[in-house]
């Protein structure tokens, strides 16, 4: 049940991230849609260039508070990942470019009502606010898909013909457009498979443009190296020549290809650079005609339909089409999924945090929003500034180089370290005749699982094993690790020396805003941390970097659940270790065959494979990868040429070579 | 590409007899100056087969080994080295004569025209062994999977997933 007045607080957001003038609060009272955008008569109009017409609305039940893009040519993110329809909940940050607004708890008392941690805000975009007299809540629903899918698991094409909706018959269709839809896409292509068979459905002009987002806010720019092998090409279905290669063949130098050679014991593993991935995935996005496939729109729904094939409903974004003729039908025999992570969700304390202190908001960020602005007001702070960076993985080790990098702007920074407990040299994980690598308390491995695990004797153990061993591999393999990189050695080394390092072990307690000491002092956030010790420990820090992670709750994206729910698809299920063997814990991804098909969707000859985060738990460890994604696409297509029922031809050695010479030399498919 | 046992086997075989062999050959024809001679082919072809043979008794202790790393892996500089410890190992057993197959001088005795246990014979089968390595290293750097676009995920062996 959702209390009115809704509020959210509304901000102003500088060019360069900051937040400008003071806070102003949005009292919605009941039940409704209201539009914003720049349009005047919006119901909550709103400034500035990148601003559309008709950004966004936000849709308010009874039931929940939804945020909705209406088109908009920038986008609408919720706590930084980019939506179509989403629900929020309460510390939900909604930005549209300049502006940022944020879902509060409910007031205490009506008197309370404009206040935000006891301090009276201007109040006065409630006036804006178009209320109607209507008390009857206005439809939940909206009319489409709804119209031809509510309640139904199986559609006609003549029922969506009569709808008046455009109707397009395609054999394959890709939902997301991502870089699991890519790859997939260039499987098929590579196969033979012309381009106008094939259609891909998704929010982004270009296939890696969400991947990139994660990567900017998580501090990764386009000049820094991932977390990924030199042979693993999202851009290249055969995998060779690797990204080394290709930086000798660009002049960059000959060092990669020894780090290959040494990899990973005798030298630390080569990663590509963020940009050069995506510059490689330009050129065969051209090659193979991704632009002609693609249609960039929001997915909201899909159905079987009565004669052995789906129907994707779709609402274009951008672009000339408006009010109806944006919503559309696809009509597909082949469907994949790999629409990568739902809106995400942050861990519970952090959560309760932000909720129940929205004025700190600024104080704390988790690394996978946008933040950058922390970093610029640390660096031209004119003093001492403290950032407490929570978490041991990779992420934690690249927002700490970027603090290090801040330091040569301001040398009063100091980074606090929160751990959970340290981890000794002999502490690594450990899996049957091995043990993990730990060094400066964070446990080291190359890339994200072992590297068996996509391709060696791990993998094929792993995809034979029963669920419930797989869920014991997927604990015992899995877990938060770092890659070894000198430089980030010598980081925690020269720090903790120089005494602006420091690590701090224990479990985080209690979350506090630190008010200002004064005028023109900024906030804190007061840390307070159990340490393994059993003492408390307090820290008084500006600003803390949550590194912990995100979590892929595969029900908060409206598509998925809906298909869940509607075709009471499996789940696989995370499994904790116990005394007494191991315990089925929650669900994780969404459940399917080792061909990556969701059985549950079969619809004769219609078949429906996934990809990516949202198939976790299934038959593969590293899915969320790049070569996760090259795996699974080639298991599907093979799936599809075994099965011969939609005629893909098979990849064998010769159309193998030959495709492979023809990207070579950069022809099509 | 991180190879399992059967995947090792099986990649092991086919460079041998789609590189290992064929490029023998070559090297025998021009050894024995632009002809076929079946006596100097036979002794490098052997000499081949023999350490393609130790490789295939020693890959499960190669896979025990990856077994205690934790990635389970093996570095393309293991690879490298232990190729060349193969070929030590067979080309030291074959000069003592401990390798019946592969021909040396015996005292009192016509010698073989290809004698293992000559000093010429070490720069030449340094040399064979050199042009065999070569081609069928860097091919497991990652041509091989030009032709076969699913060995890389199944360790190494042929067929599909
Ligand atoms: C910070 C970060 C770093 C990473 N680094 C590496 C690395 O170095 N190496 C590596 O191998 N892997 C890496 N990964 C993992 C993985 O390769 C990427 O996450 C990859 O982008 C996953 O592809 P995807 O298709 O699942 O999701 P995405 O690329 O995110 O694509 C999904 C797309 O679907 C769209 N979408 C969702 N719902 C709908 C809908 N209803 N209708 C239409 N469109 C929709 C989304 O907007 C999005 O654009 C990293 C991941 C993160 C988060």
């Amino acid at each position: 049940m959702i209390r009115f007045p809704v509020r959210f607080r509304v901000r102003q957001i500088g060019i360069d991230g900051n937040t400008m003038g003071n806070s102003r609060i949005l009292l919605c009272e009941e039940p409704g849609e209201f539009l914003i955008g720049k349009s005047e008569d919006s119901d909550v109009p709103l400034t500035g260039d990148a601003v559309s017409r008709r950004h966004m609305s936000l849709v308010l039940t009874t039931e929940d508070v939804r945020v909705r893009d209406e088109g908009s040519t920038n986008g609408t993110y919720v706590n930084g990942t980019r939506v179509g329809e989403q629900v929020l909940e309460l510390g939900d940050q909604v930005s549209i470019p300049g502006w940022l607004l944020e879902l509060l708890a409910p007031a205490e008392s009506e008197a309370s009502q404009t206040r935000i941690a006891g301090v009276e805000v201007d109040a006065s975009l409630v006036s804006r606010l178009v209320i109607t007299d209507d008390t009857s809540p206005p439809p939940a629903r909206r009319n489409f898909p709804e119209m031809e899918f509510a309640d139904k698991d199986m559609v006609g094409i003549e029922a969506l013909r009569a709808s008046g909706h455009p109707v397009e018959e395609v054999k394959f269709c890709a939902v997301g457009g991502g870089l699991g839809s890519f790859v997939w896409v260039d499987h098929l292509r590579c196969y033979g498979i012309p381009a106008s068979d094939i259609r891909a459905i998704g929010t982004e002009e270009v296939c890696y443009r969400t991947y990139q987002r994660y990567c900017k806010n998580s501090q990764i720019p386009d000049h820094e190296r991932l977390r990924s092998n030199s042979l693993s090409r999202p851009d290249n279905i055969w995998g060779f020549p690797g990204y080394a290669m290709r930086e000798v063949g660009k002049g960059i130098g000959v060092k990669g290809i020894f780090q290959v050679f040494g990899e990973p014991t005798l030298s630390e593993s080569y990663t590509p650079r963020a940009g050069d991935v995506f510059e490689s995935l330009d050129i065969e996005a051209k090659r193979i005609g991704w632009s002609d496939m693609l249609i960039k729109a929001q997915v909201l729904g899909l159905r079987k339909t009565s004669d052995g094939r789906y129907a994707v409903a779709y609402k274009l974004w951008g672009g000339e089409a408006h009010g109806e003729a944006r919503n559309r039908y696809i009509v597909a025999d082949v469907v994949h999924l790999s629409t990568g992570y739902p809106a995400t969700r942050f861990v519970d304390d952090f959560q309760s945090f932000i909720t129940s202190y929205p004025d700190s908001r600024a104080q704390v960020a988790n690394a996978y929003e946008p933040h950058d602005q922390m970093y610029a007001e640390a660096e031209r702070r004119n003093g001492p500034v403290q950032v407490v960076v929570r978490g041991r993985g990779i992420v934690a080790s690249r927002i700490i180089q970027r603090l290090h990098e801040a330091r040569a702007k301001n040398p009063q920074i100091r980074i606090l370290h929160s751990m959970r407990s340290p981890i000794g040299p002999r502490d690594g994980a450990v899996f049957r005749k091995a043990r993990r690598l730990v060094r400066n308390n964070v446990e080291i491995q190359p890339f994200n699982w072992p590297k068996s695990c996509w391709g060696g004797d791990l993998r094929v153990e792993y995809e034979n094993a029963g669920e419930e061993e797989r869920g014991v591999m997927l604990n015992q393999l899995g877990g938060t690790t770092t890659a070894e990189r000198s430089d980030w050695i010598a980081i925690a080394e020269r720090g903790s020396e120089e005494g602006w390092y420091r690590p701090v072990y224990g479990n985080i307690s209690n979350l506090k805003p630190l008010p200002s000491p004064g005028p023109d002092q900024p906030d804190g956030v007061q840390v307070s941390i159990s340490t393994t010790e059993g003492n408390e420990e307090v820290l008084n820090a500006d600003y803390l970097i949550d590194c912990t992670g995100l979590i892929a709750d595969i029900r908060r994206s409206p598509f998925l659940a809906d298909l869940l729910d509607t075709y009471k698809l499996p789940r696989n299920h995370a499994y904790r270790p116990t005394d007494s063997g191991p315990q089925k814990g929650g669900p994780t991804g969404l459940r399917c065959t080792n061909d990556f098909e969701i059985e549950g969707l079969r619809n004769s000859n219609g078949r429906v494979y996934a990809a990516g985060t949202i198939t976790t738990g299934g038959p593969y460890l590293a899915v969320d990868s790049f070569l996760g994604l090259q795996y699974s696409a080639i298991r599907s297509v093979d799936h599809l040429v075994t099965e011969n029922i939609h005629k893909v031809p098979n990849l064998g050695p010769l159309r193998s070579f030959r495709g492979w010479t023809k990207w070579m030399t950069g022809r099509q498919p | 590409m991180i190879p399992t046992l059967a995947g090792r086997l099986q990649t092991r075989l086919l460079l041998f007899i789609f590189v290992g062999i064929p490029v023998t050959l070559a090297f025998v024809f021009i050894l024995a100056g632009w002809k076929w001679d079946y006596d100097i082919a036979m002794p490098f072809l052997l000499f081949l087969a023999t350490i393609t043979g130790l490789g295939l008794l020693l890959d499960p202790v190669y896979i025990f080994l990856q077994t205690t790393r934790w990635d389970r892996d093996w570095p393309f500089a293991y690879q490298f080295f232990f190729s060349w410890v193969e070929f030590g190992v067979v080309f030291a057993l074959a000069r003592t004569g401990l390798i019946p197959w592969l021909p040396v001088a015996v005292e009192g005795q016509q010698p073989p025209l290809v004698d293992f246990s000559s000093n010429a014979a070490i720069g030449l089968a340094t040399l064979h062994f050199t042009l065999v390595f070569i081609p069928t290293f860097l091919a497991l750097l990652g041509p091989l999977q030009t032709i076969f676009v699913r060995w890389r995920f199944k360790g190494g062996q042929l067929g599909k997933l």
